[in-house]
């Protein structure tokens, strides 16, 4: 061969395997309308809460409004989805992002809200009704142009630890780059936050996560920095010892420097191996991140960017014609069409004016392959929005085993989207949704991971609060089973005890009591 | 045309007849307008920092085209001491004339010209740097504008805005005015067999080189692309004991053996675009920090940025015509290949052949371009990257640091010895091309 061709040579790459069977997402707001507006200081952000406040086990939606008001929506779906929107107490301005979490353990879900200004965190009253409990928790909200949450428990808390992800400083008009905001941890003082430490360096976080990247049982903070703003800086890993101040993974203990304009973190064991991968949405190619050597004893934290590999760099539009690099906000990794292998959704949109990116810019649905290989099914799917897209959610909205989808759009409406499911001629592709609930605190166990084994190969999940890109969930953790009619489960909680594999019957929400028998949980249409 | 080793030492030697070092007489409103000129040229750093076509050759044309405009600003309020660009510069016209009965400031005139030129070049930079811009335009409105009478004002920003419209029509058919796909062609060949360059990145636009067209611009001193060719590096072989095994072997020891301060040095001169205000950006970082440094007058510096950035604008493109005729492949591509499957540069390979190194290139010209205007020896420290968190350097030349620069591609592991050492000398060759334009009279 004497000349290569470069589009050949892309078009090889990754392997074609069969392609999976694509889902019908089909628009359905079911009456939500709510737009995230604002010009450049709500170029970022832009997130939907999804969690149950009203008590009927599906997940309303909580979204972040920039200048207009945060709203909240009952999610009353039966079949085709149904909201109405609720005097929530939650009411907000300058709302950038939201993620849901039961902080005090009483049973009633609250909210930290990441804001231009002040952050907020909002105490659940019950029936989706909320007040503000920063003093009462002692949580200094700050004043920072705030854009990323994350939340994990140490051992002996009664309250989380907060990561908050501050972004540049809007006051510097003329030479606003190198004015990166520390982030701040919040640590328990016994039922009170102390006072905010400042994580520096901090390099403009769009996206935060606590996850348990080495499985030693004690989760660490991954911080991903967009660099447009930073001097200096790159990705970030903390170290959070009890008792100890934070501490930076260093190039001596395997740290591997990266920049990107950061701007979502995912996680998930793709390759189930036990431990986790990161998908990191940037501008242009996308990163998957594998452990270079997962095999070593004690492990290092240096990576493998597998996305060109693997087919999920995503680093411009798929259709449409916009040549332009693309510029990716919220990922998220979930099941979509249940064969059992996970997809990933990822949110696309231009900043707001960058010529060099593309304007038209679809969101990514990839479907995994057998292979490990994904699919673009963004088109196919019907998800393939041109809006400037920022946040979202990949929930079942109502109830049926199908992941819907929730794209929170900057100065354009919310689209949601209900997952139809297959084509009646297709592989089984069943389900299982699982809820794990411990006594207080961290009654959702934070950071453990349950475990689902079916056809012969062990799927995993870790409970995160964070990430994403200003969106949060909180609700069962879901797995898609393909041809299995049953599957064997077991959550290892955050303190490490393991429960007993138990075999649950697919097509249900399951709730996971610590230390006692799965119990079917209450569904919607109940 | 090939230089040779004797060739560039009398190069070398020609370029540095002093210059003379007269500036027209002081007007009473220079200090201000050193103050637009410089607090203008700060923002470009970081619009070349945060425009995504802004690679090192795109960043060096814009820098000749700001610096060509400041120049004629002044020149033209002062043509008896200071001589247009017009006529030396390959298809430059003389800019419209400021009208000298009533005079112009020249603070309020480089203002409306930047204003204009800037809001040009980075019109595709994102919605930050338009934020910036448009605060910048107003902050520096304030201080141009301060106390002159509304007439002189208008009058002034008006010929500030003439100039540079006419250097941004000038250009605007000079090759290098439209970058698509932040200069990655969507499609591209590569050229058959084991000497020739392959893609190193996983990242998608990378799989095709950087501006393979660039040495197709029109040169502004230089007479032709090729006028500073260089001869070809050594003959690609994997043979051990050949001279490019051994360069290869020596690319491979050096980064295995780095020392702290060898890495210090790499990382000082990485110089990565869109983390950096590239190679281009950094010499005149350099240059306006000598400015600051030596309260140098508006019209020296204005001189010094006109002529910096034609030599750094022409050797990339010297630079580029001599990468796409040899097509070589990279270290880490023969080194993996040869030598350890597993090797790591410390810095990251640019996606575009490796012969000669572009950073040597426009080092060795903007060396011979600022020794020819400020002399040998100039002492002065480099805090280009002090934000960065990188120390100062200092420098006890201009040669001095150009040699810093391009031995850092050898310990970042990009480039090979040859590479280096002809990138220099190519570098002084359009220096002094460069060195020929005439400015003060």
């Amino acid at each position: 061969m004497m000349r290569l061709s470069l589009s050949l040579l892309l078009a090889a790459t990754p392997a074609l395997a069969e392609n999976p069977a694509v889902p019908v997402f089909v628009p359905d707001t079911g009456g939500l309308t709510h737009s995230f507006t604002g010009e450049w200081e709500y170029m970022v952000g832009g997130g939907v809460a999804a969690f149950d406040c009203s008590g009927d086990a599906q997940p309303d939606l909580f979204l972040a409004g920039g200048t207009a008001p945060a709203t909240l929506w009952r999610n009353d779906s039966i079949d085709g989805l149904a909201f109405h929107k609720i005097d929530s107490g939650a009411e907000l301005t300058g709302v950038t992002g939201a993620w849901p979490l039961d902080f005090d353990s009483d049973g009633q879900t609250d909210l930290a809200v990441m804001r231009q200004g002040e952050n907020v965190l909002l105490r659940g009253l019950g029936a989706c009704r909320f007040e503000r409990a920063n003093e009462a928790w002692g949580f200094d909200g700050g004043q920072a142009w705030s854009t990323a949450f994350a939340a994990t428990w140490e051992a002996g808390q009664s309250l989380p630890t907060l990561a908050v992800g501050n972004y540049i400083d809007p006051g510097e008009e003329a030479f606003p780059w190198g004015s990166c905001t520390d982030n701040w941890l919040h640590r328990p003082e016994g039922t009170r936050y102390g006072a905010p430490i400042a994580l520096s360096p901090s390099f403009c976080a769009l996206s935060i996560l606590f996850t348990d990247w080495n499985r030693s049982g004690r989760p660490a903070l991954r911080v991903s920095n967009d660099r447009e703003y930073y001097k200096g800086g790159q990705e970030q890993l903390w170290h959070l010892d009890p008792g100890q101040p934070p501490r930076l993974y260093t190039e001596g203990e395997g740290w591997q420097r990266l920049r990107i304009w950061g701007m979502g973190i995912a996680s998930h064991d793709l390759n189930m191996d036990g431990l986790p991968e990161y998908f990191l949405t940037s501008m242009a190619d996308n990163k998957l991140q594998a452990l270079k050597n997962p095999g070593d004893s004690p492990l290092l934290p240096r990576y493998d960017d597998v996305a060109f590999a693997r087919g999920v760099h995503a680093q411009r539009p798929y259709m449409g014609g916009d040549i332009h690099p693309s510029t990716a906000w919220h990922p998220q990794f979930e099941d979509v069409n249940n064969d059992g292998r996970t997809d990933l959704f990822i949110a696309k949109g231009n900043v707001s004016a960058m010529p060099d990116f593309a304007q038209q810019d679809p969101n990514n649905l990839l479907l995994q392959r057998a292979d490990g290989t994904f699919y673009e099914a963004g088109e196919a799917a019907g998800v393939a929005s041109m809006l400037q897209a920022r946040g979202g959610a990949v929930v079942d909205l109502n109830g049926d085993g199908w992941l819907d989808l929730v794209v929170v759009n900057r100065n354009g409406p919310t689209e949601i989207w209900r997952n139809t499911g297959l084509a009646p001629e297709a592989a089984p592709a069943n389900w299982i949704a699982l809820d794990p609930r411990q006594p207080a605190p961290n009654l959702h166990a934070v950071n453990g991971w349950v475990e689902v084994r079916a056809n012969g190969v062990t799927q995993r999940r870790e409970i995160l609060v964070g990430g994403g890109h200003g969106s949060g969930q909180l609700a069962p953790q879901h797995f898609g089973l393909g041809a299995a009619t049953e599957a064997e489960v077991r959550m290892i909680w955050p303190d490490g005890a393991a429960d007993d594999w138990q075999r649950l019957t697919a097509g249900q929400v399951w709730r996971l009591p610590r230390g006692a028998a799965a119990e079917p949980a209450t569904t919607p249409q109940e | 045309m090939f230089l040779t080793r004797r060739h560039v030492t009398g190069l070398l030697l020609s370029a540095l007849a002093p210059l003379p070092t007269l500036a027209a007489p002081a007007h009473p409103r220079d200090a201000v307008a050193g103050q637009v000129l410089q607090t203008w040229y700060r923002l470009v750093l970081e619009l070349v920092r945060h425009t995504a076509t802004y690679s090192p050759p795109v960043a060096a044309r814009a820098f000749a085209c700001l610096g060509l405009t400041a120049w004629e600003v002044l020149a033209g309020l002062a043509p008896a001491a200071r001589k247009s660009l017009a006529g030396q510069v390959t298809a430059l016209t003389p800019p419209p004339a400021p009208d000298t009965a009533e005079g112009a400031d020249p603070a309020a005139a480089l203002h409306g010209a930047l204003t204009v030129a800037i809001k040009h070049y980075f019109g595709n930079t994102g919605p930050t740097g338009q934020r910036a811009m448009r605060a910048m335009e107003t902050r520096l409105a304030e201080l141009a504008g301060e106390g002159l009478p509304p007439d002189t004002l208008t009058r002034s920003l008006e010929h500030g805005r003439d100039v540079a419209l006419h250097i941004i029509a000038w250009a605007r058919d000079d090759g290098g005015e439209t970058i698509e796909n932040m200069g990655f062609p969507l499609e591209w060949s590569l050229t058959d067999g084991p000497a020739h360059w392959v893609p190193t990145s996983k990242i998608v636009q990378q799989q095709a080189p950087l501006l393979p067209s660039w040495a197709s611009n029109r040169p502004m001193a230089m007479a032709r692309a090729d006028a500073c060719g260089l001869a070809a590096p050594p003959a690609y072989s994997e043979e051990p004991g050949s001279p490019f095994h051994i360069e290869a072997v020596e690319v491979y020891e050096t980064v295995r053996n780095l020392t702290p301060e060898q890495k210090i040095i790499a990382r000082f001169w990485s110089d990565d675009p869109m983390l950096s205000p590239t190679p281009p950006g950094h010499w005149i970082s350099i240059l306006l920090e000598i400015a600051d440094r030596d309260a140098l007058p508006v019209d020296r510096l204005a001189d010094a940025l006109a002529r910096l950035g034609i030599a750094i604008s022409d050797a990339f493109i010297a630079c580029w015509q001599t990468k796409y005729q040899y097509d070589l492949l990279r270290p880490v591509t023969y080194i993996r290949r040869v030598i350890d499957k597993d090797w790591e540069p410390l810095l990251i390979t640019p996606p575009f052949p490796e012969y000669p190194s572009g950073h040597s290139s426009q080092s060795g010209a903007a060396a011979a371009v600022l020794t020819a205007i400020f002399g040998e020896n100039f002492a002065f420290d480099d805090a280009t990257h002090e934000d960065d968190g990188l120390p100062v350097r200092s420098f006890s030349s201009f040669a001095a640091a150009a040699d810093e620069a391009a031995v850092s591609r050898l310990y970042g592991g990009i480039h090979f010895r040859s590479a280096i050492e002809r990138g220099l000398e190519q570098g002084a060759c359009v220096g002094a091309a460069v060195n020929r334009l005439v400015t003060f009279q």
